[in-house]
């Protein structure tokens, strides 16, 4: 009984020191050098593919969980030092340099899945739209069925400004068994005025219904508020242009121009009145009420 | 001289139903004694704990099921399957092996195989019975590993998920493969010890599943003879490559019936030579 008892308590004093020694060891490492935690992979696509048996698909879902930390970590390590907020368009600041080989690995592993191409298609145009364009590429190849992939093409061609590509791209995608009618409608749009607001605002709603990855989802919430933002801003200057026609001035306050905007199908703040973003905090009149912007709370990206 | 035709006649009808019957008798016994040593393989590996994998494979899979949503951008009921699935292959594979290759082997060292052979028990139905025991503990080790992967897909899904219907063509053909492993880990520990036995077995596990590579190897080669053996290898070597479906069993594509009927009549060939050739090597090892 005796033993047994001090058997205990070395195993419990043995795992509590360990414990204490691990955290002291942790506290005390040195840093990571950069350049390690941004080192080429090792093995090729084909070589991991035939290096992990019968195992590929899990093999994949590695390199694909990998890809979702590597960006993952890299926006919280910014916005822990930084004020802003990251925002799909700026996301070049980040230094993804490592993300296209993680999702050609994941590709290679397991060409028919979906969701690398689909991240890749919404990530990489913003730091690298040729490795985009190639990685959807190979998806199209290996999966020339998936409409969606022809749908994350164009999207990368329309960021390009390529507006002729993204429609002939899409008017592919339409041509596939089960692809969407919008996806013919799109084309036709590309075609007529692919850099509209208009356009941008389906091109996101599109890819927002397509995306499953939450902070993906996030980001292009946000560029729809963007987009959203930017019509009633166009909006809101015409009437403010209205108003300065009419009266020979600018608009000193919101209240002056309630009347106008009244007959709009912008949202107010019930208690002052004043025009609300889409992110539910009101428009602030600049240039003497001339013009307005988005107030510096506001949760719209600001470019 | 017709009475005399007519007896004979009489004496060979009552030989051959005496034939038929003594072998009728013999097959049935033979049988009886096959599925005694299968029972007990089958006890044994239970007593030597080899199920306590299924702990294992549940912990992981519940642990993946709870997790896998924060990590996988939506991505969790796929990865459920291919790591539902590859556990399930992995862990028969271990079994397989480690079991298989020590089959032969303890019974030799505990010397119990002499008291076996001593009585009316032949060594090939002594193999048989051995193989079809550790059958039986990998196919109560994938079922419930299967079920295993459908209940987690019910809890991400909160329901049925198509998924399911997938999973168990490819759980049958991940089966299939490791009854093949089996036989070949039985071949090896007919004549080899355990240690090189295990080696080689997880060596043909692996080249198993390159053999379409092989084939390939084959085809691009410019010499006859070096073409004619890695041609020959690839139809000796067990070809696994035709029991890898867990990467479109995630995708929701099941193997076609045909793929599967050419999967299972292979198996049976494959597995009766592997037999034969191992019931060969058997009697006529010196057991002294």
């Amino acid at each position: 009984m005796r033993r047994d008892l001090v058997l205990v308590l070395v195993i419990v004093a043995g795992l509590s020191a360990a414990g204490l020694i691990a955290q002291w060891s942790d506290n005390h490492k040195p840093q990571v050098n950069g350049q390690f935690a941004e080192e080429e992979l090792y093995l090729g696509g084909r070589t991991a593919k035939h290096a992990s048996l019968a195992f590929n698909g899990l093999a994949a879902d590695w390199y694909w969980m990998r890809s979702l930390q590597y960006v993952g970590r890299k926006i919280i390590n910014f916005e822990d030092n930084s004020d802003s907020q990251v925002q799909l368009d700026m996301l070049s600041v980040l230094d993804l340099r490592l993300l296209p080989s993680l999702l050609r690995m994941s590709t290679t592993l397991d060409p028919q899945f979906m969701a690398p191409y689909e991240y890749g298609a919404v990530i990489l145009p913003t730091f690298n739209d040729q490795e985009a364009v190639a990685l959807l590429n190979s998806g199209i190849a290996q999966n020339p069925d998936a409409w969606r992939l022809y749908q994350h093409l164009g999207y990368i061609y329309w960021k390009r400004r390529d507006y002729a590509k993204a429609a002939e791209t899409y008017a592919a995608g339409a041509r596939l068994p089960g692809a969407p009618a919008w996806m013919g409608a799109m084309s036709a749009r590309m075609k007529a005025d692919g850099g509209s607001l208009i356009a941008a605002r389906e091109m996101y709603a599109r890819l927002y219904e397509a995306s499953n990855d939450e902070d993906v989802h996030k980001m292009i919430a946000k560029q729809l508020m963007r987009v959203d933002s930017l019509t009633e801003r166009d909006l809101i200057r015409r009437i403010l242009s209205d108003y300065h026609a009419r009266t020979g001035r600018c608009a000193s306050s919101w209240r002056d121009l309630a009347p106008l905007l009244g007959t709009t199908r912008l949202r107010f703040d019930p208690t002052s009145g004043e025009p609300l973003d889409p992110s539910g905090v009101a428009y602030r009149l600049i240039k003497d009420g001339c013009d307005v912007d988005l107030d510096a709370s506001s949760q719209v990206p600001h470019r | 001289m017709r009475g005399r035709s007519k007896n004979s006649a009489r004496f060979l009808l009552k030989i051959s139903a005496d034939t038929k019957s003594t072998t009728r008798v013999y097959s049935r016994r033979m049988f009886g004694r096959i599925l005694t040593i299968a029972g007990n393989a089958f006890r044994e590996a239970v007593r030597d704990r080899v199920l306590y994998n299924l702990v294992l494979f549940v912990l992981l899979l519940t642990g993946v099921a709870v997790f896998i949503g924060e990590l996988s951008g939506g991505q969790e009921r796929k990865i459920i399957v291919d790591l539902g699935l590859s556990a399930t292959l992995l862990f028969g594979a271990f079994i397989a092996i480690f079991v298989g290759v020590g089959l032969v082997y303890k019974e030799i060292e505990r010397r119990t195989l002499y008291a076996i052979l001593s009585k009316p028990v032949g060594r090939g139905e002594f193999l048989l019975g051995k193989y079809l025991g550790l059958s039986l503990t990998l196919l109560v080790n994938v079922t419930v590993m299967g079920v295993g992967v459908s209940l987690a897909l019910v809890y991400v899904q909160r329901g049925w998920d198509p998924l399911i219907r997938g999973v168990w063509p490819a759980v049958f053909l991940i089966f299939i493969e490791l009854m093949i492993l089996t036989a070949v880990a039985l071949l090896f520990s007919s004549f080899s010890s355990p240690a090189l036995s295990a080696l080689l077995t997880f060596s043909v596990f692996i080249i198993g599943h390159f053999s379409t590579d092989l084939k390939g190897l084959a085809n691009s080669m410019g010499s006859a003879p070096a073409r004619w053996f890695f041609a020959g290898l690839y139809y000796l070597l067990p070809n696994f490559s035709n029991y890898s479906v867990i990467t479109s069993t995630a995708h929701g594509i099941s193997p076609a019936g045909r793929s599967i009927f050419a999967a299972v009549a292979y198996a049976i060939v494959y597995v009766a030579a592997l037999l034969a050739a191992t019931t060969l090597i058997f009697s006529r090892r010196n057991l002294k």
